[in-house]
């Protein structure tokens, strides 16, 4: 067995006995629930209001009600995927910290560093036993909100609904593994530990609150309860003849959104799971052919992230004075 | 000097020489002085698509943004506050508590004759200098930014309602720093101590919102409410949920003070959780036992 998989299944072992390990994939997956449920709920509040007016304009004579509401079964998944993007990035950050982190204050460092073990199997088998860690953390989500969607959504779903969950699942465990990698990278090359914990926090809320929060903050359509052009009684067509003049703050607004990989995971979901209107029933082919342009980043991203969480865990800096 | 007096003093030196405190600090003002500027910004921009809309004959809606106050510039400093603002203070308040028992110096003040709620509320009374101190540059610098947007100073009733915006901040904050000092003494391990808060602020800030109107956890992040759903399910739940949703109460006091045309009402009952939040969080951190205080990190 090569030391890179012989670390990669400590990591895989000594994740399995962490109880917070446990608590936070818990948390994640009780509040990946709920988001379904509410979801489910809330649809079914506005059915029943949808009823009532068609009784009651029955009742007074109306022989033509308006569109009843259609329940698109992934649409469900909207705050799940939102959690992942939130929670989900947080708990990724900590368990990547973690696995640098308990060597030093266990002391199993150095014992570790006095084995004959090649210059990236640590770094390299801590980053393979996180991402089969995050696979098997997916794939458990994944058949759970597919269950909710069935059993509380009382939502049936087609095959294609499936391949389209699993798609998002994959978007899902890229983007984990990109925040595990980068904060195991982070942890390795700072001095004291709480600071390569507290500074992958700080990335965190630049990149997953604050950025994504300051481009829906400048979007137009976000400035009035229900939209903007709603208010307004804009028609979508004239909405986006009246925005083609607004180019250059627009261009500004969606480069930041752009600058923040939380919001080409966010994207690439909603476009697969047909949660963005746009993409609500478009055949894969046609959402992939708008999409790759973001699925190609986010694997670079991760590609970057990995690289810099094996390039920058060296013998050096893992040994660095602990304080 | 007491040991009131002499922990608040040191409390504050040690914020002081904490780096990666400064780091967040340094965050978290210069957002809420960016907020004014996006704010405005976006403001002018959204009056130009009013303006077109107009002139292209699409609408006769009057303008929603006719006549806003020019404290409307300073609603994104709200989430400012509820994101970097709440997660600084819960790092300043487990720094304050872990850092004693990881360098056993608890031992140390301890053995001398000290009584631990004095010790507990004098680190409690540094911190909350810390973020009054914070909290007092960001948003006198955010005053000045909406006197020269507004093209003069401020009057005194948007002056007073910035006041008690930064007070109704520091509030909130200093619970979260509360929050922060809890598990610091409680937990067995640093990364423990500093995830559990997190944990809960998530929970407050996404979960219990969205069980209770049905509001996804990413719109959460947006200054304007999200519009609650209502009816069967929600109007039930939301009566339990809402007065937890501390943020969420947050986010209404604030808007309301702040004369946000959105947001309606009255905000003395939001005042007032954020309040008793405050107090029962200053009780529960002041009540920790002497033992617990000098238990010792298990990393």
């Amino acid at each position: 067995m090569s030391s890179t998989w012989v670390i990669a299944s400590k990591e895989l072992l000594d994740l399995r006995r962490d109880r917070l390990f446990a608590v936070l994939i818990g948390f994640l997956a009780i509040a990946t629930l709920i988001s379904v449920g509410v979801a489910a709920a809330a649809f079914r509040t506005e059915l029943d209001a949808y009823n009532l007016y068609v009784q009651q304009l029955a009742a007074s004579g109306s022989t033509t009600p308006p569109a009843e509401p259609q329940l698109f079964p992934l649409q469900l998944l909207r705050g799940g995927v939102e959690y992942l993007e939130i929670l989900g990035a947080l708990f990724a950050i900590v368990l990547g910290y973690g696995t640098v982190a308990k060597e030093k204050y266990r002391g199993t460092l150095q014992l570790l560093l006095s084995r004959p073990v090649g210059r990236f199997a640590i770094p390299a088998g801590k980053v393979l036993g996180l991402a089969v860690v995050w696979l098997v953390v997916v794939a458990v989500l994944t058949l759970l909100t597919t269950l909710a969607i069935l059993v509380i959504g009382n939502a049936p779903l087609q095959g294609i609904d499936l391949v389209r969950i699993l798609i998002a699942a994959v978007v899902a465990w890229v983007y984990l593994v990109f925040w595990s990698s980068l904060a195991i990278g982070i942890t390795a090359l700072s001095p004291r530990l709480s600071t390569g914990l507290i500074v992958s926090i700080v990335v965190w809320l630049a990149f997953v609150l604050i950025i994504p929060q300051i481009g829906d903050t400048m979007d137009p359509d976000n400035q009035v309860p229900g939209g903007l052009f709603a208010t307004l009684q804009i028609q979508k067509p004239d909405e986006l003849k009246v925005l083609a003049n607004f180019a250059a703050f627009d261009g500004i607004r969606n480069g930041l959104e752009v600058s923040s990989i939380t919001k080409h995971f966010e994207r690439l979901s909603f476009a697969f799971l047909g949660i963005k209107d746009k993409y609500n029933q478009l055949p894969l082919g046609l959402v992939w052919a708008d999409m790759w342009g973001y699925a190609i980043t986010l694997a670079a991203a991760t590609l970057a992230s990995v690289t810099f969480a094996v390039g920058a865990t060296t013998r050096r800096n893992l040994q660095r004075k602990i304080s | 000097m007491n040991t009131f007096l002499v922990s608040a003093r040191h409390e504050m030196l040690n914020t002081r020489r904490a780096r990666t405190a400064h780091i967040l600090l340094i965050v978290f003002i210069g957002m809420v002085i960016a907020s004014s500027v996006i704010g405005w910004v976006t403001n002018q921009t959204v009056t130009g698509v009013y303006n077109k809309v107009v002139a292209d004959g699409l609408t006769t809606a009057p303008n929603p943004f006719a006549g806003v106050s020019p404290l409307y510039y300073a609603r994104n400093a709200v989430i400012y506050v509820l994101l970097i603002g709440s997660l600084m203070a819960i790092v300043l308040g487990v720094q304050a508590t872990v850092r004693d028992r990881k360098a056993s110096t608890v031992d140390l003040v301890l053995s001398r004759p000290v009584a631990t709620p004095a010790r507990l509320l004098g680190q409690l009374a540094g911190l909350a200098v810390v973020l009054a101190a914070v909290i007092g540059i960001s948003f006198s610098v955010s005053w000045l930014i909406f006197s020269i947007i507004n093209g003069a100073p401020l009057g005194w009733g948007d002056t007073g309602r910035v006041i008690a915006f930064g007070l109704l901040s520091w509030v909130l904050l200093t619970s979260f720093a509360l929050l922060g000092m809890l598990t610091g003494l409680r937990s067995k391990q640093q990364t423990t101590a500093l995830l559990v808060p997190f944990v809960i602020w998530s929970a407050v800030a996404f979960v219990l919102p969205q069980i209770g109107t049905a509001a996804r956890p990413v719109s959460l992040l947006n200054p304007v409410p999200a519009l609650a759903s209502t009816g069967g399910y929600f109007d039930v739940v939301s009566a339990f949920t809402g007065p937890l949703s501390l943020t969420e109460q947050f986010k209404r006091a604030s808007s309301i003070i702040l004369q946000d045309p959105n947001v309606t009402g009255e905000a003395t009952s939001s005042i007032l959780i954020l309040l008793a939040f405050l107090v029962i969080m200053t009780v529960v951190v002041v009540v920790t036992p002497r033992n617990r205080m000098r238990s010792g990190l298990n990393e």
